[in-house]
């Protein structure tokens, strides 16, 4: 169970262009500076450790606590962040892999300027259902 | 337990000898049996200080470093497992262990030791700890900033919650070079927050206040966060007890790009909305109003007309005494509303007139506020040169407005527009100049002049300025309603102005009345009774009207401080939105700078539908020069009825009456909504002299419907009226394409007040070029005895008919009767009519051998209906006839039948064919040359006579 799950795309220039939290948890609002500071922290890590690897899904890269940041890396070095404390690996990687599928899609749009904020709701409806679908353990929904 | 004697302990003492004396081999051997003593026995204290022990002789050996560093981990979770007593000690190994890992280059490993260690301990030591394990990210390779930033910001948390704010600043300080322009903007608003209220705790205010001033415009937030904010921010900017000057303040925030000058030279305008109308239309309506330039220039190779030393300025003008307004537009992007207030511009004034002068003067101000943003404070006391406006107001939650600020020179010069100031909740003045780099484009190239902004303005001598609106013009109007609305201009300055002429844009919806007007009582005026030889004047406007150019009366002059008003007509002609352009043009009595000025002004107006009028006229069989009129009347609107008033035709050529029929039954039509009412009128020409009938008295041109009677009767031909139906008949012409139009109708119909305190609503519905379904030149009508009374056991029956032709067309025509004895029973139906009159082909044959060619078509024809009957009458008299008809005359000509039996007859069975003579060759008439038609049904009775 995700009580807490924070999404956030970076784009190649280390600015956020796409935020959410997606966990289960009440949303505080003391706790958003919060995790956008592990997850810019994490960056740190991510950027050493995405060229040793070919795979893009990094798994987790970074913790804090009791707070594990995956991380998945696309092409064209886009990194999406997840900041969770549950440990469904599996989960976690279908939905980077689905959320890239979206991303691309996202990409495609000739009005799209790349590396600008993501503000379609679209997306942000879809990601969210997404998060629900993967990131949350059975029974809940 | 091991007391001091022990043997476990003496071999302690003995290693520890052995490390002081450097012989690390001898302690590690020592220390490693002892471990596992101790680590049977479960003397974990004292297991984890002998592994710490080893761990540092690994480490001092530098041996294995892997051996080394499991043993000091090992040490700490065993002192971390034994509870608060080996807290210090976890501590000092975790220390010993960074250390040991800072020795090897490991920097990152050695900040997580002191992460580790930094969880355990009171605030003040972990801060410590915190601050040296961000030291640590800094020093490893790569550097790792983001962490380097991240630790010191969980360190300078750990020193303010130890109460050592200094410190804590510090921290937060030294993170805020990695966190500068930083996109992650919950970062960025909780370091400068927290740094700014530190600095505000500490009592330095100022630097407080540059932090603060970063997160007081962070649309992101909660409400509760920018509350919070923004409170802080307002206590620290107080507690200094002086204002506070902030160069580009965010909050409000100004939208640049939507920065608007709005001066006026010698275009005015009557309302701020009316500058947003594009420039275009108003130079399209102004193109016959102003005199145009070419005047001027000599020859064709003087292009640069001399007019004004100011045209060839690229700055704009404006006239002293009256205020430039700025329109911009401003934003609040907090949820919380704030109080803004002295909103105004900051100005300068030069009275200096050289203008190279001046412009090395702007130029250096230009460079005075790009290098050091000069105090306001000089451009302040200004007040003898111009005077600027200053606007209050609150901006509610993420509210934007649109603002005008305006400044009025006082005395001639260059007025520069430099920038914008204002006052948040009577405590922070911001203030933001204007981009220079607008100028520059100004300066390339003249197309982009327009577009952009331009600050600079020469202010030139005082001029009349008239103002002016329509009193009462509707926003919602039915379609066809009719008013009289006033045009009130006002003239404030001391001079006088001449020569005032109008032009509307729609000449189909308003149009000047005549100075008589004003003081009419409407709708009172346009009743009949009211006799007057109005026809002269109404010629006279139409030629007016035709241009949509209205020139006012010579005479007329507007003095100083005078109102002056004129009457105008509005008439909503279409239903749908329409945009009513209105400029005025008007010269200066004494000579000025500029000659003339023009005053615009723009209204909308919705037009509602309300009624739909159409009329279907179809041809009177039974009488010559007699229409039948249909006309539907559909009720457009949702709730409102209509009471019909009259229908008029256009024009004293036509009578209207009302079938005979329906003499007695009153017309009293109120349609109430989304109804619809049929009416049936009989219409008469009562221009041609060969009328059969005399025109009795009751047939006028126009019809009362209401109950009212005659005195509810409108004319028609009087101004407003005749001028509106001329612009609907222009205008319908047009769209229909219709070469000649027979006649128009006009309806009036009153609307029915739900309320009755409002005046009476008139509405008129013009429908124009309506004609007769088929229009032929040539009418007929069959003559003759009803009854026929006749002894059959005699002889047969003669009867003796005649056929009056009329040609109303404009030219000789010939016309032809044939008769033909099969009996054509479709004849009398419409659609076989058409198609045998399509049949006959009349239009290619030549006169001359018409008779083989009808006796062609008609072998057909009958071929087919011979099986049918035998017609029991016979044409006795001749089987054709011609007849040549001078324009508007009648012939009769004479037929006979042949009855053989009693019976009820129909003698349609005859064709006439026409052509039409032009009087000029080559030239072909509109539309009918020749033509061709079946008789009209002829009913007789032939009775058995005695």
């Amino acid at each position: 169970m995700a009580s807490t799950a924070c999404f956030v795309i970076v784009s190649k220039n280390d600015i956020p262009i796409y935020e959410a939290e997606v966990g289960s948890a009440p949303k505080k609002e003391d706790l958003a500076y919060h995790h956008q500071f592990i997850l810019h922290a994490a960056l740190d890590v991510v950027q050493d450790l995405a060229w040793t690897t070919n795979a893009m899904f990094l798994r987790s890269v970074d913790r804090f606590n009791d707070l594990v940041v995956s991380v998945y890396v696309t092409a064209g070095h886009t990194r999406f962040m997840l900041l969770h404390d549950s440990r469904s690996e599996d989960g976690i990687k279908s939905f980077f892999q689905e959320v890239h599928e979206l991303y691309i899609k996202i990409f495609l749009n000739p009005l799209y300027l790349p590396g600008s904020r993501i503000a379609s709701s679209h997306f942000d409806t879809k990601v969210r259902a997404l998060a629900r679908k993967y990131l949350y353990i059975r029974g809940i929904y | 337990m091991y007391t001091f004697t022990s043997i476990e302990s003496q071999i302690r003492v003995l290693s520890d000898y052995a490390f002081m004396l450097r012989d690390y081999e001898l302690a590690l051997s020592n220390y490693r049996l002892l471990s596992t003593d101790y680590k049977l026995d479960k003397a974990w204290k004292r297991f984890a200080g002998v592994q710490e022990m080893s761990g540092l002789c690994y480490f001092m050996l530098d041996q294995s470093r892997k051996d080394a560093e499991y043993c000091m981990e090992n040490a700490f979770t065993t002192y971390l497992r034994i509870g608060s007593s080996g807290q210090r000690n976890a501590t000092r190994c975790g220390l010993w262990w960074a250390e040991m890992l800072k020795t090897r280059g490991q920097h990152r490993e050695a900040s997580t030791v002191y992460f580790r260690i930094s969880n355990e301990e009171p605030s003040l030591h972990s801060a410590v700890l915190l601050e040296q394990a961000a030291c640590c990210y800094l020093l490893s390779s790569p550097r790792m900033l983001r962490k380097y930033g991240f630790h010191l910001i969980l360190a300078g948390n750990s020193y303010y919650l130890s109460d050592q704010k200094q410190h804590a600043v510090r921290a937060y300080r030294n993170a805020l070079f990695v966190y500068k322009q930083n996109p992650w903007s919950y970062i960025n608003n909780h370091v400068h927050f927290n740094v700014g209220r530190w600095y505000g705790v500490l009592g330095i205010f100022d630097v407080a206040i540059k932090h603060l001033l970063e997160v007081i415009a962070c649309s992101h937030q909660s409400l509760t966060t920018q509350s919070m904010f923004l409170n802080d921010f307002f206590h620290f900017v107080q507690s200094t007890g002086e204002k506070f000057d902030v160069y580009k303040l965010q909050l409000p925030v100004f939208n640049m790009s939507s920065l608007r000058v709005v001066n006026e030279d010698h275009r005015t305008y009557a309302s701020n909305a009316d500058v947003d109308v594009n420039e275009s239309i108003w130079q399209e309506l102004e193109e016959e109003l102003i005199p145009s330039s070419s005047v001027v220039r000599t020859n064709w190779l003087d292009t640069q007309p001399k007019s004004s030393p100011f045209r060839n300025n690229k700055a704009c003008v404006c006239v002293a005494g009256e205020a430039v307004k700025l329109n911009v537009e401003l934003k609040n992007p907090l949820q919380i509303s704030v109080n803004v207030s002295g909103i105004s511009l900051i100005c300068q004034l030069s009275t200096n007139l050289n203008a190279s002068e001046t412009g090395a003067l702007t130029t250096a101000a230009e460079e005075d506020i790009a290098s050091t943003k000069p105090s306001i404070s000089t451009f302040e006391s200004d007040g003898n040169n111009f005077t600027v406006s200053k606007l209050d107001i609150v901006l509610g939650g993420g509210e934007t407005k649109r603002i005008q600020l305006e400044v009025t020179p006082k005395v001639i010069g260059i007025l520069k527009l430099v920038g914008i100031r204002w006052t948040l909740s009577d405590s922070v003045v911001g203030y933001q100049y204007f981009e220079v780099a607008t100028q520059k484009k100004n300066k390339k190239g003249k197309r982009g002049a327009r577009r952009s902004l331009n600050t600079n303005l020469i202010v030139i001598k005082g001029l009349p300025k008239l103002t002016g609106y329509i009193e009462c013009l509707p926003t919602k109007a039915f379609t066809g309603d009719l008013q009289l609305l006033t045009l009130n201009l006002r003239n404030q300055s001391e001079h006088a102005v001449k020569n005032i002429k109008m032009k509307i844009s729609h000449p189909r919806f308003v149009i000047p009345g005549d100075s008589s007007d004003l003081d009419l009582e409407f709708p009172q005026c346009l009743r009949k009774h009211v006799q007057s030889d109005s026809n002269t004047v109404s010629e006279g406007t139409k030629e007016n009207v035709k241009g949509s150019l209205f020139a006012f009366p010579q005479g007329i002059k507007i003095q100083g401080g005078t109102t002056f008003s004129w009457p105008l007509w509005f008439h909503a002609a279409t239903p749908g939105n329409f945009s009513l352009y209105l400029s005025l043009y008007y010269e200066m009595e004494s000579t000025t700078d500029i000659p003339y000025r023009t005053l615009r002004m723009h209204y909308n107006v919705e037009v509602l539908p309300s009624l739909d009028v159409s009329f279907a006229i179809s041809m009177c069989s039974s009488r010559l020069q007699e229409y039948i009129v249909r006309m539907d009347v559909i009720n457009k609107t949702p709730s409102d009825s209509f009471a019909l008033n009259q229908l008029s035709c256009v024009g004293t050529k036509w009578a209207v009456s009302t079938l005979p029929s329906r003499d007695s039954i009153s017309f009293v039509e109120t349609i109430p909504a989304n109804q619809a009412v049929s009416c049936f009128f009989k219409i008469k020409d009562l221009s041609t002299s060969s009328c059969i009938e005399a025109a009795d008295g009751s047939c006028g041109s126009d019809i009362v419907l209401s109950p009212g009677g005659s005195t509810d009767v409108f004319d028609v031909s009087r101004t407003p009226i005749t001028d509106f139906h001329y612009q609907e008949r222009h205008q319908q012409g047009k769209l229909a394409k219709v070469p000649r139009g027979l006649l128009d109708f006009i309806l009036i119909s009153k609307a029915v007040a739900v309320n009755s305190s409002k005046s009476e609503q008139l509405l008129s519905h013009h429908t124009c070029h309506c004609s007769a379904l088929s229009q032929n030149p040539v009418w007929w009508l069959m003559e003759g005895p009803r009854t026929i009374t006749h002894d059959f056991s005699k002889s047969c029956c003669e009867a003796n008919i005649q056929l009056v032709i009329h040609n109303s067309s404009e030219h000789n025509t010939t016309v032809r009767v044939v008769t033909s004895d099969c009996m054509a029973e479709k004849s009398q139906t419409a659609p076989s009519h058409e198609s045998a009159s399509g049949q006959g082909g009349w239009h290619d044959v030549s006169l001359e051998n018409d008779i083989k060619a009808i006796a062609s078509t008609k072998g057909t024809h009958s071929q087919k209906q011979s099986s049918e009957s035998i017609s029991p009458f016979v044409w006795c008299s001749l089987s054709s006839a011609q007849v040549d008809l001078k324009p508007d005359s009648s012939a009769k000509i004479p037929l006979k039948v042949c009855i053989f039996a009693p019976g009820t007859y129909n003698f349609s069975t005859y064709e006439l064919h026409w052509k039409v003579h032009s009087s000029e060759s080559g030239h072909v008439d509109e539309n009918v040359t020749s033509g061709g038609g079946q008789g009209y049904p002829f009913y007789v009775n032939v009775l058995q006579g005695a």
